[in-house]
């Protein structure tokens, strides 16, 4: 079953490699990991994507609530959440396909260079996958770069 | 990034510290913060990227010398920092406090990464300090460098790299604090050699921030157990008609032996402990059935069998206590458990109740509640038939071996040392039968008498710790209970009991090799002995020990002079060595095996059991 984690971490030297750390040494795969800053100096946000067993997933988030480093931890796959991830691919050879795919899936385009596009799309991870498909039959892949999975969780609206 | 760090810290109330505001390097305020945090022994092995720090040391000590003449903080020179870093384990572990090692970079920083490993395994409060190259040859493969803060963050409970000199003292003070509170652990601190050299102000009050680790230590000390939660247990409680407390090494960190001691009696409820929590439990009460698990005692393990109430208490279900999660315990209708680590919870088996907190102020809940609802077992007589099937089981299956062979048996050794210290003297152990043996057949009527390797089961602990729990208790007769091969491994450390002149005793079960392993590969491996046999190993352990400047040194291999050597050997007044030559094929019994059940434990030739003999031969096992 895949997890989603979302975790807070305070800026210390070494935190991220003991997060890392600890899933990498239970054997687990990393399948995504982002980490960038946040508005408070001090923390990172990690998101963490991981497959495995409930039972195993709950205990190394337990694990992970040890570290001293973290400030928060939770798992967002069991919340109402949002998922983005961002595509960037160089194209090489039939621009005119490569449009159409842009367009179809509301996708960018940075740069040009001859028959060369560079497009930039954003969407939910499955949509990722299936603009990143279409992409490679509409033209040559040259290189492309994901940026791993940004989650929030979903505001609770009460009507005032 | 430290930086802000620094600014948070700096923002707490103002210092009252006499030295606050004045000028020190990073290395002074090194030993100003361990001379603040009441120590007063250090275990170090000094080397170039560590040596400002040894130099603070050095000056603090002449300006600070005691009435005596006594140095303040006396530095601790060990052959090894592995030795160095058990030292101070046996330390902390005797005395409840923390326990500190002061190393150099690189290989003196490795040597100490078994011993961390295993304080994190047991949870011992450490503070271990290594020097570090240079900030700038950082990650430049210079002399002596050595990734720490990567090697130790897999091992440590933390571990930090300073990197910047404005937030050294503030760390030093941090690590103090995460080392003892929570769940006990080592910390790491990384110091390169410049930020020791930084000229820096003193200010005597600052720590991190640490705002997650903070928050969540609070929930664990405010939680109390509420009416609703208490009504629950005893609800629970009250159905159940053989009640057992499970009790591991989380009674003698939290200090609830008292408190346990109160909870057994008032509500008449048996005791087994871990090997960490031997002691936690007065062994010689009618209540104690001593260890359970896999070289626990029959009765306890019979007991636990029998059970519908499972008490665990600061307890973690390891596999050399429950074997089969789903076999241990199969009577039980309830198990309970306290810890103060959230991630026990359930981990190994799930629980119907439990709560996370601090052990000794919830048993002191549970006892207050239980009395004033009227919850009152010993007068209503709920429990006297347990109790007699306990009483039972305790005559029935008593230890036992063979009382008249013509080797001397290394039960008997212990006995004997027993009749003298009489459960009160402080007893290390390396790893192996000799351990397991002394876990069975001593006596342990208070705790942190009891300093085991429990969890990583390091060979070579018993001689390092024995030193440092001599430094912590001098007003107590420590004797390390070691193995022919667990000796060799820290056998540098001999020549340190003498420097310092320490009354350590030191007892050898010498059985020419790996007893242990050797065991295993007679009932796993059709008695295979794969390099377990050091018959031919040359070493003549009296002539060592008088090598290394012990003037008692000496060897028993008479049966009838067992007694009499024994008394000699503790009487003696100084450092002392005994080697005994023991039967070589002493077994270590009860014995449930790898991957096997309760119901299917090994009692040997001279431990009735209640079923059947069963089959020694085992196939081939995945468990370990």
């Amino acid at each position: 079953m895949r997890h989603l984690i979302s975790i807070l971490l305070q800026n210390e030297a070494g935190a991220l490699a003991r997060v890392a750390g600890l899933f990498a040494s239970r054997g687990y795969n990393i399948e995504s990991l982002t980490v960038a800053a946040t508005p408070d100096v001090e923390a990172s946000r990690l998101t963490l994507v991981i497959f495995g067993d409930d039972g195993l997933v709950d205990q190394i988030i337990k694990q992970s609530r040890k570290l001293v480093d973290v400030i928060e931890i939770a798992e967002l796959t069991r919340r109402d959440h949002l998922e983005r991830e961002l595509l960037v691919v160089r194209t090489d050879g039939a621009p005119e396909r490569v449009d159409a795919c842009v367009q179809q899936f509301g996708a960018r385009v940075l740069e040009r260079h001859g028959t060369s596009v560079l497009v930039e799309f954003t969407g939910q991870p499955d949509e990722v996958d299936r603009c990143l498909d279409a992409l490679m039959r509409a033209a040559e892949l040259c290189e492309h770069a994901r940026s791993g999975i940004a989650a929030i969780e979903r505001a609770v609206l009460t009507m005032a | 990034m430290n930086a802000q760090l620094d600014s948070i810290g700096d923002i707490s109330r103002p210092s009252s510290h006499p030295l606050a505001g004045k000028a020190m390097t990073g290395a002074d305020i090194v030993v100003q913060v361990l001379a603040d945090e009441g120590l007063d022994v250090l275990f170090g092995y000094s080397g170039g990227a560590i040596l400002p720090v040894y130099d603070a040391v050095f000056r603090h000590n002449e300006a600070n010398l005691r009435d005596d003449g006594s140095e303040p903080l006396p530095l601790i020179v060990p052959a090894n920092e592995q030795g160095a870093c058990f030292m101070a384990a046996g330390y902390a572990r005797a005395s409840g406090q923390v326990g500190v090692a002061l190393l150099t970079s690189g290989p003196g920083a490795t040597n100490a990464v078994t011993p961390v490993r295993d304080s994190m395994a047991d949870s011992i409060p450490l503070v271990v300090i290594c020097g570090q190259v240079p900030t700038a040859a950082i990650g430049t493969d210079a002399f002596q460098e050595a990734p720490i803060s990567t090697i130790m963050g897999a091992c440590a409970k933390h571990v930090f790299l300073v990197t910047d000199a404005s937030a050294l003292e503030a760390t030093l003070r941090t690590a103090f604090h995460i080392a003892r509170s929570g769940r006990q652990g080592p910390v790491v601190v990384d110091i390169p050699k410049d930020v020791q050299n930084t000229p820096l102000t003193f200010r005597g009050n600052r720590e991190l921030p640490m705002r997650g680790y903070r928050a969540r230590l609070r929930a664990v000390q405010d939680a109390t157990i509420s009416e609703d939660h208490c009504a629950a247990f005893f609800a629970a409680l009250g159905r159940a008609k053989r009640p057992l407390i499970y009790a591991g090494g989380g009674i003698i960190s939290s200090g609830a032996s008292a408190s346990l001691q109160k909870f057994s009696r008032t509500f008449g409820i048996p005791v087994t402990t871990t090997l960490m929590g031997i002691g936690g439990f007065d062994t010689t009460d009618p209540l104690a059935l001593h260890m359970l698990g896999m070289h626990g005692t029959a009765y306890a393990n019979y007991a636990m069998d029998d059970c519908d109430f499972v008490f665990a208490l600061g307890a973690r279900f390891d596999d050399r206590v429950v074997g089969v999660p789903a076999a241990f315990a199969p009577r039980a209708k309830t198990i309970a458990q306290i810890d103060i680590d959230p991630a026990e919870i359930g981990k190994v088996k799930p629980v119907h109740w439990h709560h996370v907190g601090h052990l000794d102020a919830a048993l002191q809940r549970l006892v207050k509640y239980g009395q004033r609802h009227g919850f009152s077992p010993r007068e209503d007589g709920r429990y006297d038939a347990w109790h007699a099937h306990v009483a039972a089981l305790k005559k029935d299956h008593a230890l036992n071996y063979q009382r008249d062979s013509a080797l001397i048996q290394p039960y008997a050794v212990i006995e004997a040392i027993n009749r003298i210290t009489d459960g009160r003297a402080i007893i290390t152990t390396g790893v192996g039968q000799h351990q397991m043996w002394s876990a069975q057949y001593f006596d342990f009527r208070e705790p942190r008498r009891w300093l085991t390797s429990g969890s990583m089961g390091t060979m070579g602990f018993g001689l390092p710790a024995a030193i440092g729990a001599q430094f912590a208790r001098r007003d107590l007769t420590v004797i390390d209970i070691d193995g022919d091969a667990s000796i060799r491994m820290n056998i540098g450390e001999m020549e340190t009991v003498t420097t310092y002149n320490l009354p350590v005793k030191i007892v050898v079960l010498n059985n020419a090799g790996d007893g242990m392993v050797r065991q295993w590969q007679k009932l796993f491996f059709k008695g295979r002995f794969s390099a377990s046999d050091k018959s031919l190993h040359k070493k003549d352990f009296v002539r060592a020990a008088q090598a290394d400047g012990f003037a008692w040194a000496q060897r028993l291999d008479d049966p009838t002079r067992v007694n009499s050597t024994i008394a000699d050997f503790l009487a003696f007044d100084g450092p002392a060595f005994l080697e005994v030559v023991i039967d070589p094929d002493a077994g270590v019994y009860p014995m449930v095996g790898p991957g096997a059940t309760y119901a299917q434990m090994i009692t040997g030739d001279w431990i009735a059991s209640r079923t059947g003999p069963v089959a020694e031969t085992a196939g081939p096992t995945g468990m370990f």
